[in-house]
């Protein structure tokens, strides 16, 4: 989420130095390579192909995008996101000292590491911003794998590339790249905790593990690598899965957790701040291999899938099956099915229902309050809100401040989600009806200059203007300060991760047939048992149905449930 | 409200074991269907709507007359349940205003052997008696108020009359809102003849109205099986005159010409069809290859979905307690069994009053939503002797076993919003040790041999119909969604649609949301040219893909 405050009010913020949207000052130490200048070209492509990827579907699209406007409003905020991203209250407590931005911050305390971040946070962005071209997932959760970027040893360690350095792990083997092996130990530390918060993935891991159904299961990953991914990669070897992986965003790996891998027998090619020649031969290595063909894909932003599309046709021969989890990487695989050229299946986890939920409503239901509190400690009691956008997102920024007591005005577009709203209580407006009076403009659309320069101007002083949706382009970006902020909880990246993980079985395991050349969604069993693997975090008692009742409804009592047009 | 009826009650009990039985199949498929909870079976209908007229004004008086009407009318609709299979809400609302002026003084003639003439000398109608034609105006103009939407859509589209030729034979309950619907398909150049699909929702005056302004109209309160049917046929078979499209609620009036005039049905251009029965009934049509014109179905359009579950039983759950119980909901314990939107509902009002909630569920993902809204989710055995209030809305049967209710506490109501009688285990308390004693109108005490009771309410059946109202902007949603299925059918270029069940467009579930939004004086906003360029979407709709889940 980016958070942008009226000029007027926002001197204070401008002393901390806080780079405005549009002329980032390149000053961040890790990458010296400020593209800056590449954010406004960038963001309407990325915006534009976003919004392609399901025209008509300002929703699902927003979903998308909305999501990735939290978090990765698009590939060029991506960075921001996960550099803002600090161990949130819902992440235990155990992460809290591995700051999830990188900064270390070996004390527990939340306070101290907030602080820490904020400082982070604008020395990365501009040249993670720079590199948006490589990183296309934009749906929220996977990014999430930012939240805990490498922390300990990137300032201290030398400036060899690890592509000129010769490691080898404690056994011996020397196939992977990464920055530097010695950190293994810190990495697994990080791993044991993200797996104290995936429980799921771990009571898949326990379920599955003695009838290993990725037993000959050779995967090669394209995503971001941070502990939560780790415990998947992890998870999906406990199946019987041999992995190979690299990284699908220049920024985001998290080193010593890519040491850890690396050290653990996986062949990892990843580590923070790879150049764009960099990200291509890492994954040219993943799959590039002599004695090893890979069976399966998972990939986030399509960047795998594009490469071995384009280097190694003939490798698609015999891959079962690919999975894809962000927006862009699944738009790019509809566009290779309408054109008759996806060889092989491919399962959209992006669009399943558990997944959608929690990457729109429930996490932006609290990233709106915490991202304007973090920001500009606004109390919402009594404030007049007006939120742009009734969709997933729109609803759940609503629903939490309305709880908070303000008062909440909406705008659509798409008459059924302003009923919608109506009904919910919200007062239906035009943006121009009540831009004179509201205190705080919220944007969640998925279109662009939904607030231009003329509300702007009609603001009134001290108005706070944000967006939770699709990057820049749905606020005229004029003279407004652009901050930027908002966690991704790791229960989110663990529902993301485990509709990974059952999307590989689903695919490696269905029988001859199942699957055609096309792009699929989840099954609903598979997204029924999604949830179900996350019911035990809330010590929920899902019931059973009797044989009776099985039979009276006409279901197994198993699942699914649902058929398939069921909207929950 | 409070009548005990001894006789009716026992009759009640067995012609709902009927319903129960034979509504298995509906309710399978309902079960399997995004409104598995909305469906009534006749019997609730029946109950609920005479229980609360919508006619504001005149509350009061109406509900005394027709709570007597109630128990009287209730066996015989419940074994007349084989006719109405609508099981929808919303198809059932327009019994909420059953005639109340002029039943009880009228001749017991049937209307069949009456000849009866409109001012302009017609007498294609039967109906019960004409002159009650002011009465009835009196309840049309009413409804108009409510149903604003209709009223704007025939505005907006008298001009153009994209019905003009369009012959509509329709089967629904007849009411003041159904006059409204069909005056709208008038004005927008339909020409129509019309049925009752229940025997006992027809309100009189409002068939007479209808009658006197040309409206050919064959139905009456009460009619026998065989009236009912003749009344089916009387709309049909007419000389030089033809129907070229449908609009059924239930399913009978499509069965009835399919079976009698199957060169009749060939000339149709469309059905469209409201309630979930009717709906299976055409898959089943479809399935088997032998449905041969299009179809729409539009129970399952969103935005009659959303009013017919969430927002309806949102309201009425309240609405439904207060009136038979007067409980009061700060800090008591409720469970409630299913979190589909029925269940969604029903928490987010008990939770707003200040209620403890926790949540059954059978379906991980809809447990998940519940746990993520704030819910405990438990199984009911977990919280069964802590709770004061268990409402079901499952859809499933036995939810609530005897087992269950033995173990509740002193005080505890139980009810249920969902499927039918059975969800609660309600034939497991005639047992000769339990005392039952009805308090009031729909609350029966059962009592244990300790002295422990339970408040059961309204047998079981469906809540919200039996003891609440469906409001008539429910109605209006129902009734503007058909009114646009049945112009998009009949507009459809060739080809469209061929021999197939189709859901309505989403084009025009979002218009019928958009007629609607002028009641909250909601200021909907536009896209503009380079805003839909930049979003691929057309400015004008539809703005998501089917696939959407609001």
């Amino acid at each position: 989420m980016s958070v942008q405050v009226v000029a007027a009010k926002m001197a204070e913020v401008e002393l901390k130095d806080v780079p405005t949207g549009k002329d980032l000052p390149a000053e961040s130490p890790v990458t010296p390579t400020s593209e800056g200048k590449n954010l406004p070209r960038n963001d309407p492509h990325e915006a534009g192909s976003a919004a392609a990827a399901s025209p008509t579907a300002e929703p699902s699209a927003k979903a998308g995008e909305g999501g990735t406007g939290l978090l990765t409003p698009n590939p060029a905020k991506m960075p921001q996101a996960s550099s803002m991203k600090r161990s949130d209250p819902q992440q235990n407590g155990g992460e809290a000292f591995v700051n999830r931005d990188g900064t270390v911050a070996e004390a527990p305390r939340m306070k101290k590491i907030q602080f820490a971040d904020q400082k982070q946070e604008f020395n990365k962005r501009p040249s993670k911003i720079g590199r948006r071209s490589l990183s296309r997932s934009i749906s929220q959760s996977s990014t999430d794998s930012y939240s805990s970027a490498a922390s300990y040893t990137d300032s201290s360690d030398d400036e060899t590339s690890p592509r000129d350095k010769q490691q080898k792990n404690s056994k011996g083997n020397g196939d992977f790249c990464i920055k530097n092996i010695k950190q293994a130990d810190f990495g697994r530390r990080e791993i044991e905790i993200a797996e104290q918060e995936m429980p799921a993935l771990m009571a898949l891991r326990k379920r599955a593990q003695g009838e290993k159904p990725l037993a000959g299961a050779k995967i090669v990953g394209c995503t971001h690598i941070t502990a939560q991914t780790a415990v998947l990669m992890e998870t999906l070897s406990a199946l019987g899965a041999q992995c190979r992986w690299a990284a699908c965003n220049i920024y985001s790996t998290q080193n010593e957790v890519a040491a850890a891998l690396a050290e653990g027998g996986f062949s990892v090619f990843a580590w923070k701040g790879e150049s764009e020649d960099d990200f291509w031969w890492c994954i040219d290595r993943c799959v590039n291999v002599e004695g090893w063909q890979p069976n399966m894909i998972l990939d986030d932003g399509g960047d795998l899938t594009h490469w071995i599309y384009k280097k190694y046709p003939s490798m698609f021969k015999k891959i079962k099956g690919i999975v894809e989890e962000s927006v862009t990487g699944v738009h790019r695989l509809y566009q290779l099915s309408k054109a008759g050229k996806l060889c092989v299946p491919a399962m959209n986890v992006n669009d399943s229902v558990t997944k959608q939920k929690f990457d729109n409503l429930y996490c932006c239901r609290e990233s709106i309050l915490d991202g304007l509190k973090r920001t500009t400690d606004v109390m919402f009691g009594g404030k007049q809100v007006v939120v742009c956008g009734y969709g997933e997102v729109g609803k759940g920024c609503c629903a939490a401040l309305k709880a908070m007591g303000s008062i909440v005005y909406v705008t659509e577009i798409d008459p059924i989600c302003a009923l919608q709203a109506c009904m919910d209580g919200f007062r239906l407006v035009k943006l121009t009806e009540v831009i004179r009076q509201v205190d705080i403009v919220i944007t969640c659309t998925g279109n662009k200059n939904v607030v231009v320069r003329e509300n702007l101007d009609r603001m009134k002083n001290g108005c706070i203007v944000c967006n939770m949706g699709h990057s820049n382009t749905e606020i005229d970006v004029g003279r407004l300060l652009n901050l930027s902020c908002s966690t991704v909880p790791t229960f989110v990246l663990s529902i993301t991760a485990t509709t990974q993980a059952l999307a590989l079985i689903e695919l490696y395991n269905a029988p001859e047939g199942r699957y055609k050349q096309d792009v699929y969604l989840l099954p609903k069993k598979m997204d029924e048992y999604v949830a179900s693997l996350h019911l035990p975090t809330f010590d929920a008692h899902l019931t059973e149905l009797s044989d009776e009742q099985a039979k009276y409804l006409g279901l197994n009592k198993n699942g699914p449930f649902k058929p398939n047009y069921y909207r929950y």
